[in-house]
């Protein structure tokens, strides 16, 4: 079941309503359907993740956003602007990379960047420095983009963004083609862009691990319906808000009888760890289980909360589509 | 958009051609290279036979004119830049880049107009320069051209050059892929026109090739500036250059405010 999706002004200031508001967006290229009626909500003042395997209709959803395609049908709102109605004003406040950052390559860093700062306004030029500074590109900003790395490309397509002195930055695959070091460099940057600047960061990915490390809330994407969407430990906990024990026993059959008469527990499963129990509460009740067996004579020798993996919600829910999916494959 | 805006954007586009270092020198050698040729073999050629007349004065003049307005030089100066102003956004993969700014797509098609004249008639301006040094520096005992007659070649350049700058601009636009548009123009200006233009069972249907039309604004000082294939009044000229001008910028405009980017 899908969860809920986060309060779309939990971490908005002004309580301005989501960054990004999608509702029955369609967008169909002749016979094939690549976004089927989606409805997302991104909260303002979060790292936002779209997760998903390739040609789920990430990129797409994002093309329509921003107005580089049109949809088919439904509505959009980015900053509490309709688009593409409101489109000029929406995207004032919008930074974005869509696939993979493009320069002219027989431009500086610094030229390319002031091509974008002219088509945003006179105030935009005073931003390149401080941009180039924030992406740690002030030393190369003279030099042809040609001549740059994947990674800087990567960073002056992000100083390009913050020439919007961006609400919402959207950005597609940004980690593609960094080194490890990159990555974690990108993962603080963004951090620091929600933390201490207050912006939000919808990021698409198909690195599951990327985004658990990064973003607070995110939504599953594939076949171009989301799937779930919600904050990050709920979707790995599997669409609830579930807290899970291991918990090993010198008495698996007395416990788990002890275990089941509880009303903190909902569940008891022996496993090959010890028992997987499923609590009713929160963490907090571990303490009362450990209390409950021990008084009832059973030796607790481990009491470990269960660490849930974006990764595994995500392979379990696109493997149990692929198995839905395949009758139907076989039938056509 | 504001004035400010207007003039940012097309000093951006303008930096984006005159950056382009393959298009420029391009440019520069089919401006230039040739009128140093023709100079250079007529001053050896007067050297070496004194029955063959100096390398400047008014008939080299004409000549040079003619090979930069209207015959194949100076056409193909407009055509290679107004290409690039009309694809460079897009096969650099950038265009996307400026749509996401929130700038109107139609803002982004029209400063390329201005930027890629610009940057024509610098490069005309310069080989009309060089035309003229030379008619003046050759001229031996010849008669030179009066200044009227040079301002008037000046204009002359200067419209056939520009109009089909952005008849290349919004072809470019329209059909987005530069290897098609420079191939699709440079046939129509070197072979289909041309050929329609001598075919005369077409009568007045021939009015419609534009080179014609902008060849009816050569100066009539200049022997032979004008098109010789097809008479036409200068309102109906005119008339046929709009047309031309307006139905490509518009089409290039429609295209970049429709495309996918």
């Amino acid at each position: 079941m899908p969860a809920e999706p986060l309060d779309p002004s939990a971490s908005d200031p002004n309580g301005a309503g989501p960054a990004i508001e999608v509702s029955g967006l369609t967008k169909r290229f002749g016979e094939r359907t690549a976004l089927d009626g989606i409805d997302l909500q991104v909260p303002r003042g979060c790292a936002f993740g779209f997760l998903g395997p390739n040609g789920a209709g990430k990129t797409t959803i994002i093309r329509t956003l921003l107005g580089l395609t049109h949809a088919t049908a439904g509505s959009m709102h980015l900053l509490g602007h309709p688009v593409p109605a409101e489109r000029s004003q929406a995207l004032q406040r919008v930074g974005a990379i869509v696939e993979e950052p493009r320069f002219h390559p027989y431009l500086t860093g610094r030229e390319n960047l002031r091509l974008v700062a002219a088509v945003r306004g006179p105030e935009v030029r005073s931003l390149i420095d401080p941009a180039l500074a924030r992406v740690g590109l002030s030393d190369r900003a003279e030099d042809r983009v040609k001549s740059y790395s994947m990674g800087m490309r990567q960073r002056l397509g992000v100083a390009r963004c913050l020439l919007a002195d961006p609400l919402l930055l959207i950005l597609d695959e940004p980690t593609n083609g960094l080194d490890p070091g990159g990555i974690q460099e990108f993962r603080e940057m963004i951090r620091a862009m929600v933390e201490q600047e207050g912006r939000t960061v919808f990021i698409s990915s198909h690195l599951l691990d990327e985004v658990e490390k990064t973003c607070d809330a995110a939504a599953i994407v594939d076949r171009g319906k989301i799937i779930t969407q919600g904050a990050i430990a709920d979707l790995a906990a599997g669409g609830e808000a579930r807290h899970e024990l291991i918990i090993g026993v010198d008495d698996a059959q007395l416990a788990q009888t002890t275990l089941d008469a509880s009303e903190l527990v909902l569940e008891t499963v022996p496993s090959h760890e010890g028992l997987h129990v499923v609590l009713t509460g929160g963490p907090e009740t571990a303490a009362q289980l450990n209390t409950l067996l021990v008084r009832a004579g059973v030796g607790v020798m481990r009491l470990e909360p269960v660490r849930h993996s974006l990764e595994q919600r995500f392979l379990q829910i696109t493997s149990r589509l692929d198995a839905s999916a395949a009758p139907e494959e076989v039938r056509a | 958009m504001n004035a400010t805006i207007a003039t940012q954007m097309f000093g951006a586009d303008f930096l984006k051609l005159r950056k382009k270092r393959s298009t420029l020198i391009w440019a520069l050698v089919l401006a230039i290279v040739p009128i140093v040729i023709f100079f250079t073999v007529n001053a050896i050629e007067h050297a070496s036979s004194s029955s063959h007349e100096a390398a400047g004065g008014i008939n080299s003049f004409h000549d040079g004119v003619r090979l930069l307005g209207g015959l194949f030089f100076g056409p193909l100066v407009a055509i290679l830049i107004g290409v690039e102003a009309g694809t460079t956004d897009s096969s650099d993969g950038v265009f996307r880049d400026l749509v996401v700014t929130g700038r109107s797509r139609l803002a982004l098609f029209a400063t390329r107009v201005p930027a890629a004249l610009a940057l024509c008639w610098t490069v005309i301006i310069a080989a009309y320069a060089l035309i003229v040094l030379g008619t003046f520096v050759f001229a031996s005992n010849l008669p030179t051209p009066s200044g009227s007659l040079i301002v008037e070649g000046l204009g002359f350049v200067l419209l056939a050059t520009g109009v089909l700058c952005m008849v290349a601009v919004g072809f470019a636009s329209l059909i987005d892929s530069k290897p098609g548009a420079i191939i699709a123009l440079i046939a129509w200006q070197v072979i289909a026109s041309p050929l329609i233009s001598s075919i005369s069972s077409l009568g007045s249907g021939r009015n419609f090739v534009l080179t014609q039309a902008i060849a009816h604004f050569g100066p009539a000082g200049i022997k032979d500036a004008r098109g010789t294939e097809v008479v036409m009044s200068g309102g109906t000229a005119l008339i046929v250059i709009l047309v031309w001008l307006a139905v490509f910028l518009g089409l290039g405009a429609w295209r970049t405010r429709t495309m996918d980017a």
